[in-house]
């Protein structure tokens, strides 16, 4: 019994989640007491598995019996999937904390929102604790689902159930070409448990062949993790609460793509990994956390352009495992983890406390409104910007690392990328809590409440310790992972020299107090700010093509075709027969009996002349 | 009797037994028709007496041309039915008609003639079916040894050709002893059956039959 | 010296000509006649191949008891067809086939 212990990962929120739509639609207070107690108890349960609580192996249980690819539904528990399972449920447990606090004022119905909440760690888990790619691909589209709900959460607003429907559908893309990957694996191992599928078994597979399945694979990876092209999705889901943001679309879900992409290298082998595939893996990675950088200088909405940098630190990410590099890529995912969901949630609390203003113009002066809030946020960007002694300094150094010995290219795009977040986390640091208040939500600001407060600090906390080796060893989700030191190298000095180039720029630019960003009148900057036009490029071309073609298929096959030919030409058809028929019908008693002595005359040619016995 | 005798009674009977039949169906009146069938039934009883089945026989001239029959005249009686008229369309169905049962009787004589062993097995429609038959489907028409000897097996008496067997005449006269008995033991249940049916078929009649009430 | 086929022929010449007159005739009650014919010259062909099955002096009693049943179940139908007959001449004032065709409008 106690060796399925593990089961209620899964067990607990989805019991939650039931809980709080089935039985307490009605009041919201004790659906969030269950969804927290819920994520507490998973929380406490992952802390007591890595304190080396020993319950042996859950059970599996047998789904799809098929004859040589048998589906079962089984957990892997292993120090990737444990390790990340504490970075989930205790970014999770603290966003329940903080939802209470923010989402106090709210008018929505907060059973459905914890609901969603419980949902998500549901499936969450499920992908972290997945044992087969079925599994984890069974996981992937309910955190696509859950997503949907909770950027949706606030549907009344039209632009955020569009998001919430964009998010859905672009992830659509990216799922298709993850369950090709899936059968082309099952066609190259026999077996879709990442326990049995060892890489010499790929040995007598093509390269091609590889390359492909690993292509299709981290198509699914860029579709969750929103890489280049995929990623228009991600910016547009900042439509949902910002707790929803913190844990889903900062720290755990987005990352789930990289997750997978390191599960895959540890159960396969990185001999798998093709040369090919790698280069464009890396190379998607780079290109997305280059663009997303750039265009997060010129955002204006303080949430987007922290969306913004959750991608391009996601194609760091992604470029890390693209170099083979998974212990760096998963150490920056586990610091990223915690800092970003500290900004996100910081920028929760400024935004509840200046009455739902986002746009970063409108604020400023916060720093002396609400100094503990802003305090917190600064460790947060720091942690960020790579600022020396923080825990992303650490995680970028690794990645810098890994490139720098890899590739020439990817290393100064790298480098870049950190000079471009400096700049743009300096900006948007510069601009809100400086300078004077520029609206009234701004100035009637006040410090937030301890339900935010609290685990604010906590993230801090983790956002300046979680770096150093004594507490990585232990907690980054990895096998052996071993914290490196700094070594004083060219990464090291070009990582110091992207953050004092990048804090300089903006400090030059945007050091003065000012209403609108003085950047605003370039070209260049105009087309960063529209986002390079990849959205637009997607409406017009992609959207209104396909519904252009819709309405073109809808007048030729279903009017044409379907209701002229078939429909009506069916009708005509019966309507003859049966005038037809209808004629032998002719209510003449003499005319069927001539009809049935025809039909005899033919059974007993039959039967008497025809069959030989 | 002298079976010759038989043969050329048989032989009559029949002849008078069709004609009085297509006097059925030709005369006009409809009172003619039912004579027309009496004198056909009995001719039939006549034919079922000459074969030895003199309980059927009896039953023929009793339950048909008795019962029946009279039925049938009390009925054209009483609804005063009239000869039918000439009407248009009646040389058309005769003439389908009578091609239709000339077909059919074609038919059933050339499989009679085809009986195992029957005598004049060489006639020409049996001939041109059997031609037919071999082109429209040659594996089944193609003469599997193995298979006609199964079939010779089968039907390995085969008393159908050449002439009837004769009756035992010292077991003529217990005929419908040997009928009753079998009628009573083997075939009990079916006659209970048959009973249910006669009582159902009465009950019918009269809930057809009867004169709604008008309100 | 008859041979079974020639009462055969007998009995197929008498339903074919039964079967004629249920096409050509518009008379139901002349309709129901030929079908009583039919039956008759079932009858026959039954006799004539209990006569054929016969052994030892003494036919095959199962087909004439068969031809029996024929005769009482054609007994009930008759019973039955009249009264139909009777009914429908009472709603048709006629009993024409002809004029029982008010189901195709």
């Amino acid at each position: 019994m106690l060796h399925n212990l593990p089961w209620l990962f899964l067990a607990l929120p989805l019991l939650a989640a039931a809980i709080d739509w089935l039985l307490l639609f009605r009041s919201p207070r004790a659906a969030a007491t269950v969804s927290i107690l819920s994520v507490v108890a998973t929380l406490a349960l992952c802390v007591a598995y890595l304190a080396g609580l020993q319950t042996g192996l859950p059970d599996v249980y047998s789904w799809l019996p098929i004859e040589g690819c048998a589906i079962n539904v089984g957990l892997l528990m292993d120090a990737l999937s444990m390790k990340m399972m504490l970075v989930v449920t205790g970014i999770g447990a603290l966003v329940h904390i903080f939802s209470l606090g923010y989402m106090k004022d709210d008018s929505s119905n907060h059973s459905r929102y914890f609901a969603g909440l419980s949902i998500f760690m549901f499936s969450m888990s499920a992908i972290v604790l997945a044992d087969s790619l079925i599994m984890t691909f069974i996981g992937w589209e309910m955190v696509g689902f859950s997503s949907y709900v909770l950027i949706g959460h606030w549907y009344e607003k039209e632009s955020a159930a569009d998001a919430a429907k964009k998010a859905f559908i672009t992830n659509r893309v990216g799922d298709f070409g993850f369950l090709i990957g899936i059968l082309l694996a099952l066609g190259v191992f026999g077996s879709l448990r990442f326990d049995a599928m060892p890489g010499h078994l790929a040995i007598a597979a093509s390269g091609p062949l590889l390359t492909t399945m690993i292509l299709c694979l981290f198509c699914g990876a860029i579709g969750k993790s929103a890489q280049f092209p995929l990623h228009v999705w991600l910016p547009d889901a900042m439509e949902g609460p910002t707790p929803v943001s913190a844990l889903i679309h900062a720290a755990t879900m987005v990352a789930a793509g990289v997750y997978m992409l390191v599960r895959l290298q540890v159960s396969m082998g990185t001999d798998v990994f093709t040369d090919t595939a790698c280069s464009v893996i890396a190379a998607v990675g780079a290109l997305t956390s280059l663009l997303a950088a750039l265009m997060a200088t010129q955002q204006d909405d303080l949430k987007r352009v922290l969306a913004y940098s959750t991608l391009s630190q996601l194609g760091y990410m992604v470029m890390a495992a693209g170099m083979l590099a998974g212990e760096a890529a998963m150490f920056h995912l586990y610091t990223h983890a915690w800092f970003k969901a500290l900004l996100f949630l910081a920028a929760g609390a400024l935004i509840v406390c200046c009455h739902h203003e986002q746009d970063i113009w409108k604020l400023g002066g916060l720093r002396k409104k609400m100094p503990l809030t802003s305090l917190c946020f600064l460790m947060g960007t720091c942690a960020l910007i790579a600022f020396p002694g923080f825990s992303g300094f650490f995680s970028k150094e690794a990645i810098l690392d890994a490139a720098w010995q890899t590739s020439m290219p990817l290393f100064v795009t790298g480098a870049v990328v950190a000079a471009l977040t400096t700049f743009y986390m300096v900006r948007l640091c510069l601009v809100t809590f400086c300078g004077e208040a520029k609206s009234e939500g701004a100035s009637h600001a006040h410090e937030a409440g301890s339900t935010m407060l609290i685990p604010l600090l906590v993230l801090s906390v983790l956002a300046i310790v979680s770096g150093y080796g004594f507490i990585a060893d232990e907690l980054v989700p990895y096998a052996g992972f071993h914290a490196e030191g700094v070594e004083v190298g060219v990464p090291f000095f070009a990582g110091l020299l992207a953050l004092v180039v990048g804090a300089w720029l903006a400090w030059l630019i945007y050091g003065k107090s000012a209403h609108r960003d003085p950047l605003g009148d370039y070209t260049l900057a105009r087309i960063l700010r529209n986002r390079l036009y990849i959205d637009a490029f997607y409406d017009k071309v992609l959207v209104d093509g396909v519904q252009k073609w819709g309405s073109y298929i809808i007048t030729c096959v279903d009017d044409g075709i379907l209701r002229r030919i078939i429909g009506q030409g069916l009708g005509l058809l019966t309507a003859w027969v049966g005038k037809l028929l209808g004629k032998i019908q002719g209510g003449s008693l003499r005319g069927y009996a001539i009809v049935g002595g025809i039909g005899v005359l033919l059974l007993i040619f039959l039967l008497a002349f025809s069959i030989k016995l | 009797m002298n079976p010759a005798i038989s043969a050329l009674l048989f032989y009559l009977f029949a002849l008078a037994a069709l004609v009085s039949a297509i006097g059925v169906i030709v005369l006009r009146n409809p009172v003619s028709s039912a004579l027309s069938l009496a004198l056909c039934f009995g001719f039939v009883a006549a034919i079922f007496f000459n074969m030895g089945a003199a309980f059927l026989g009896i039953t023929q001239i009793i339950v048909y041309a008795g019962a029946i029959l009279v039925l049938f005249l009390f009925i054209i009686m009483m609804l005063d039915v009239k000869s039918e008229d000439h009407t248009s369309g009646l040389l058309r169905h005769s003439v389908v008609g009578v091609l239709v049962a000339g077909m059919l009787a074609g038919m059933i004589s050339s499989a009679a003639l085809r009986l195992p062993g029957a005598v004049g097995g060489s006639c020409p429609w049996h001939a041109f079916t059997e031609s037919l038959c071999s082109e429209l489907c040659p594996a089944a028409a193609s003469t599997d040894p193995s298979a006609s000897e199964l079939q010779a097996s089968i039907s390995a008496p085969a008393p159908y050709g050449g002439a009837l067997p004769t009756l035992d005449p010292a077991k003529r006269g217990a005929d419908a002893k040997l009928l009753g008995q079998n009628l009573f033991s083997h075939y009990n249940l079916t006659l209970v059956i048959l009973g249910f049916a006669l009582l159902a078929g009465c009950v019918g009649a009269v809930s057809v039959g009867r004169r709604l009430r008008r309100d | 010296m008859t041979p079974l086929s020639h009462y055969l022929i007998f009995s197929g010449i008498l339903f074919a000509i039964g079967f004629a007159g249920t096409m050509i005739r518009r008379n139901v009650l002349v309709v129901l006649m030929c079908l009583e014919l039919m039956l008759t010259a079932a009858n026959v062909s039954l006799v004539g191949f209990s006569r054929a099955q016969g052994l030892e002096g003494v036919p095959v009693y199962d087909a004439q008891t068969l031809a029996l049943f024929i005769m009482a179940i054609a007994a009930a139908e008759v019973a039955v067809g009249l009264a139909l007959i009777v009914a429908m001449f009472r709603a048709r004032r006629g009993v024409e086939s002809s004029s029982l065709n008010t189901l195709k409008d």
